[in-house]
């Protein structure tokens, strides 16, 4: 089995002793080498008696540390709200508290940056950025300037791109986000490949659409009697998209009905029962001594909705699907809306065992979904910090 | 748990550790050779330690590790892809021979689908659980692994 081979291969994988020694050397290394600016600071304050008589023994180092953050956190505040931009937008200092906690000992080395552009009533800015090294990490936000699309479940899944004149992965995280102002904050992280520098470079961060009002029904009991459950629903072989769960290899072999990506699945029907808004069970029954249940949800692109099934046991253990299939149909051939995404769970559990189980199931989905053409370019500049 | 990557000789040693084993399996089943595993997997470290993180739980730190190892391969692969040659004390012997045409097979696969792969066999990942640590949709995690197992079976036709 594809399966147990791979895990026998992968067993005789294996770091040398040496290596990871030699590992965590290099680290030791670098940690010794770069002392952050905060931690130089530290290191000061901590040698100078005076500031340290007044607090107790045990609190001395953290208390001075705490006090320094806070005091350079309101400097940084002060700063760029007074000095730096004076025409700040009212939800930037916000932005830099939370960038103070996102990014203790680098929140004072962000380059404001505050370019911005709009459309369908959303703004785009890119606030501050921070390069180090082969390293840029980049301040976004996203502010609904007249409704409440952004909140605090937005997500650009993989709608963002970023375009640079130079190979490098990135990453792309909701840090944040500011009820008052309707403001999400993203934190980008790139690295570029080959670790040269990458200040002075052009960045174009752009995103076309993006989802938000996300619900999740989790462990939904699904009030349908399995013990009743249909012995031979009607059936067909359908093309599918992608197979899933622990066991699939057991039960579709790498063989040519893979292959040809075709599985028999339930017909599907009308709405047997809606264990959460925008998912309906439309098949359940006994297919060849297993228990296939189906779902469909509509338009999944611009709801990313997905969820599973699993049973539980009377001692309230929980039993994964065995494999599942996913297939589309349309209701108008080609016409993506009416497109329609079926899932199916299969779990192999004799019909005279079922009663002795509950089904339950996990769905996931997002409320809205906005579109529109947001691209910010900008330089990739570091601010210069006194040593 | 809020784990933090801030750097003392014990927590570089136990985090190295502890994580050794998936971060060089990954590594190794995105390219293949063992001298480019070594180098993933000392820069996944470095990189580890380099930046503090905030983790909200140990799955968080593992997903983190997971998409920097597959991230720092993607260099690594793209220069072994561009040499077109790869020495032969670089690659690895496994102890069956099916084993060595598995490797032979996974090798000649895109490293989107061997990420995948590893994933869901090796790491015992849920497509819904690659989902969330790629940052992909489940779907996109689906079709990549049906293509994947598609691929592997007809270029092993016979062979399982």
């Amino acid at each position: 089995m594809f399966e147990d081979r791979y895990k026998s291969m992968y067993e005789q994988i294996v770091p040398d002793e040496s290596l990871i020694s030699k590992t965590i050397e290099r680290i030791n290394q670098q940690a010794g080498s770069k002392k952050s600016k905060a931690e130089l600071y530290d290191t000061k304050l901590n040698g100078n008696e005076p500031y340290r008589t007044w607090l107790p023994k045990a609190k001395q180092s953290k208390g001075i540390r705490l006090f320094f953050k806070y005091a350079t956190a309101a400097a940084v505040i002060l700063v760029f709200t007074f000095a730096v931009m004076p025409a700040i937008a009212a939800n930037v200092p916000v932005i830099y508290e939370l960038m103070y906690m996102v990014s203790p000992s680098t929140a004072q080395f962000f380059m404001p940056v505050q370019k911005s552009c709009e459309d369908n009533g959303i703004r785009m800015e890119v606030v501050s950025t921070y390069i180090h090294e082969d390293t840029a990490e980049v301040y976004i936000t996203l502010q609904d300037l007249t409704g409440n699309r952004v909140d605090e479940t937005t997500d650009l899944y993989d709608s963002y791109s970023i375009h640079l004149p130079f190979d490098s992965s990135a990453t792309c995280d909701l840090v944040g986000y500011d009820e008052k102002t309707r403001t999400a904050t993203f934190l980008i992280r790139i690295t570029q490949w080959g670790n040269r520098r990458i200040e002075g470079s052009k960045l174009t961060f752009s995103v076309g659409c993006f989802i938000s009002g996300k619900r999740a029904y989790e462990d939904v009991p699904i009030k349908i009697d399995l013990s009743s459950v249909g012995k031979s629903p009607k059936t067909k072989e359908t093309k599918i998209y992608g197979v899933s769960g622990p066991n699939v290899d057991k039960y579709l072999p790498i063989d040519k009905s893979i292959v040809d990506r075709t599985a028999t699945v339930i017909v599907p029907s009308d709405t047997i029962y809606s264990p959460a808004d925008g998912f309906d069970i439309t098949g359940i029954g006994y297919v060849d001594g297993m228990l296939h249940i189906q779902f469909a949800t509509a338009d999944r692109s611009k709801n990313d909705s997905h969820g599973y099934f699993y049973l539980k046991d009377k001692d309230g253990n929980k039993i994964l699907y065995d494999y599942s299939v996913g297939f589309v149909e349309y209701g108008e051939p080609g016409n993506e809306d009416t497109k329609i995404v079926y899932d199916e769970y299969i779990f192999d559990i004799p019909q005279d065992e079922i009663s002795n189980y509950a089904l339950y199931g996990s769905f996931y989905t997002s409320g809205l979904y906005t579109e529109g053409n947001w691209q910010v370019t900008f330089p990739l500049q570091s601010k210069d910090v006194e040593q | 748990m809020e784990t933090q990557s801030q750097c003392t000789v014990a927590d570089a040693e136990a985090i190295v550790k502890k994580y050794a084993d998936m971060v060089y399996k990954l590594a190794f089943s995105q390219v293949h050779n063992k001298n480019d595993a070594d180098d993933i997997f000392q820069e996944v470290f470095l990189r580890y330690f380099k930046n503090p993180q905030k983790f909200e739980s140990e799955e968080h730190q593992k997903a983190w590790l997971i998409r920097v190892t597959i991230n720092c391969s993607k260099k690594h692969w793209s220069s072994a892809w561009n040499r077109k040659t790869t020495a032969l004390n670089e690659s690895f012997t496994f102890s069956m021979p099916e084993e060595n045409i598995l490797d032979d097979a996974l090798r000649k696969l895109s490293p989107k689908y061997r990420a995948v792969i590893h994933l869901f066999y090796y790491e015992g990942y849920a497509v819904e659980q690659i989902s969330h640590i790629l940052k992909v949709k489940q779907s996109t995690v689906r079709t990549q692994l049906t293509r994947a197992r598609a691929q592997i079976g007809k270029m092993l036709k016979g062979e399982f």
